[in-house]
């Protein structure tokens, strides 16, 4: 059997995997190292397997992850998801579709302070959902514009899928999150379009709320944004000022919420360790996937899969946009089924040389672009996890009324990655003028 | 016999978790430290980089079976939640198996890595900590990994082969794994 067949039908195995249940992480390390065995030998394989997993468990730069992780579950746990929500609530609510609009700005920055999807998800389900049913907002507007949301949680910095893709390709982390900030405002102005698009039509989707004064406004303001704009500008500024390494960005903003809430007594020892138990769990999920991805890797490497795809893809007689539109949707439709972070995992070893070295595209561009297009994935049926973390924060919604509400969300998302594509300097131009 | 194996799995789980969480918590305080030193002292903590890594590793090596325990490992479960109950539990018997044996033979690969990290006195470059004690605690985290896969072996057995498997259980209620899932 040739490398490339072996290659193939280890692909094809892995999916068979992901169909049967096994654990993205289990498939990827499984098969990496059964085709990495098969392909030199079995002592070579096991010494690869011991060696990738200390060498990614131990690695300085990958440390980070457990830091923003915390950093994001700190900031969950201590209530400050609920603050920015309260002032956002008290500067846009009366508005129709009010609610939903501060749930977005809430989100963003939220997401300014946590690297994850889920979590800004969950956060912000637990908090604005119920407001929004006060307010007798539409069930499917109100479930969706939250799920819809929690992606400005990876698109805003910090971002665990900027990470990951600045690991798997060596790309500057602080450039990935600097990139992500535009097209992260560009998405959350295009959500609130959206909302209001669809409250102007129809005002009983969401009805506005009580206006509050301004006394009342600015009482909130010093809730949560103030010190989300602290912790914000003391560790990613230090991160893009280069006083910082990613990890020490991530432990010095993680050391700050935990400052400010034991400061403001918003923390309490059980939810402390809640957080931490919390962090222990997710970064021991991301970090086996890491590691299996590596393993894979390592697999498709001596297959030479990605060389001879890159290769295919150099020879095409069509427009460099033609593939890259055709790389994209295998993204989108990918992204229906795998999650987020496991996907770039995935992929990232087989599109990234096509796109920067065969195509010639900006690697941290295509990091948005990447991280916009597998975002979908997380709003979209059936493996839509920010809609079953809704799902699961309103179990009386069902989950079809959750996605009919996604629609408006999932277009101003194409309509995001369009812009992007159409002008690739929203994403780069901060990277290039402040780096 | 099998109740009295899941709950020592479980309670071994969260111990080794808890001190996962510590060896988190250790790396914030401990880089956050470094910083102040270096700035305010010009003293960094010598050492920091490789311990950092190293208290990394064993937050995560010790934290996998707590992780696989909450069924916190991603997993796609749209095909197989379609299929009826006993063949779900048939394959989640058979991918079990071949993941437990897979994660044992990791666990012994790490103990013969950490062994010959012993030998040759391989130690880290700055600090000079022996790296050993890290691959035994990681290689202890997947022997863990792999005592809650037979957990869930034994979960989709008692769907498979309901008589065999029955006295002295917990109800299928209480169940943790895929079976579970699969009841669900």
């Amino acid at each position: 059997m040739t490398p490339l067949l072996a290659g193939i039908i280890g692909i094809v195995l892995f999916f068979a995997f992901l169909a049967l249940r096994v654990p993205i992480a289990f498939a990827m390390a499984l098969v990496g190292f059964a085709g990495f065995s098969y392909l030199t030998s079995t002592s070579a394989g096991c010494s690869m397997l011991a060696q990738e997993i200390f060498s990614n468990f131990s690695a300085y730069s990958l440390s980070v992850i457990a830091m923003f992780v915390w950093m994001g579950f700190l900031a969950f746990y201590s209530g400050i998801g609920t603050r920015l929500y309260i002032f956002a609530h008290k500067l846009i609510g009366h508005f129709p579709g009010g609610l939903a609009i501060a749930t977005q700005a809430a989100c963003a920055v939220f997401g300014a302070i946590c690297g994850s999807n889920t979590a800004t998800a969950a956060t912000m389900g637990t908090i604005a959902l119920p407001e929004m049913k006060k307010f007798n907002y539409d069930t499917s507007l109100a479930t969706a514009s939250i799920a819809a949301g929690g992606v400005l949680g990876v698109l805003i910095p910090p971002s665990v899928v900027f990470i990951v893709y600045g690991m798997a390709t060596t790309e500057s982390i602080g450039k990935l999150f600097m990139a992500g900030i535009a097209p992260g405002i560009l998405l959350m102005l295009a959500y609130m379009v959206v909302i209001f698009i669809l409250t102007s039509r129809n005002p009983a989707l969401g009805p506005a709320g009580p206006k509050a004064s301004w006394r009342e406004r600015i009482k909130a303001l010093r809730g949560g944004l103030a010190e989300v704009l602290i912790i914000f500008i003391i560790s990613m500024g230090g991160l893009f000022k280069g006083y910082f390494t990613p990890t020490e960005a991530g432990a010095v903003g993680a050391a700050g919420v935990l400052a400010v809430s034991l400061l403001g007594r918003r923390l309490n020892w059980d939810n402390f360790k809640k957080s931490l138990y919390e962090t222990t769990r997710t970064t021991a999920m991301i970090m086996l996937l890491v590691a299996g991805a590596m393993i894979f890797g390592r697999f498709m490497a001596i297959s030479r899969v990605p060389f001879e795809l890159a290769a295919w893809a150099g020879a095409l007689s069509f427009p460099p946009f033609i593939v890259m539109g055709i790389i994209l949707l295998i993204y989108l439709l990918l992204g229906c089924f795998i999650d987020a972070l496991a996907l770039v995992l995935l992929t990232i070893p087989i599109f990234y040389p096509v796109v920067v070295n065969t195509l010639g595209y900006d690697p941290i561009w295509f990091g948005v672009i990447v991280v916009l297009v597998v975002a979908m994935g997380v709003i979209t049926p059936p493996v839509g996890m920010n809609v079953y973390i809704i799902k699961g924060v309103a179990p009386d919604v069902p989950l079809e009324n959750i996605f009919k509400g996604i629609w408006p969300f999932l277009a101003a998302l194409v309509v995001c990655l369009a812009i992007l594509i159409a002008f690739p300097r929203i994403a780069t131009f901060l990277p290039e003028i402040l780096l | 016999m099998i109740t009295k194996f899941n709950v020592l799995t479980e309670k071994i789980c969260k111990q080794l978790d808890k001190a996962a969480g510590l060896c988190i918590a250790a790396v914030m305080f401990l880089v956050v430290a470094n910083i102040l030193l270096r700035e305010i002292f010009s003293r960094p903590i010598l050492g920091t980089y490789e311990l950092v890594g190293l208290l990394t590793a064993l937050g995560i090596g010790l934290a996998l079976a707590h992780c696989a325990w909450q069924q916190g490992h991603i997993a796609v479960g749209f095909v197989m939640d379609r299929l009826p109950l006993k063949l779900q539990a048939g394959f989640d018997l058979l991918t079990n198996l071949l993941t437990l044996g897979f994660w044992s033979l990791t666990a012994w690969q790490l103990c013969r890595y950490a062994a010959s990290m012993a030998a040759n006195g391989v130690v880290s470059a700055t600090a000079r900590i022996p790296v050993y004690p890290v691959l035994y605690l990681l290689a202890l985290g997947f022997l863990v990994l792999v005592l809650v896969q037979v957990v869930r072996v034994t979960e989709a057995a008692r769907i498979l082969f309901p008589g065999v498997f029955s006295a002295g259980l917990r109800p299928l209620s209480e169940l943790t794994g895929s079976a579970r899932k699969a009841i669900r």
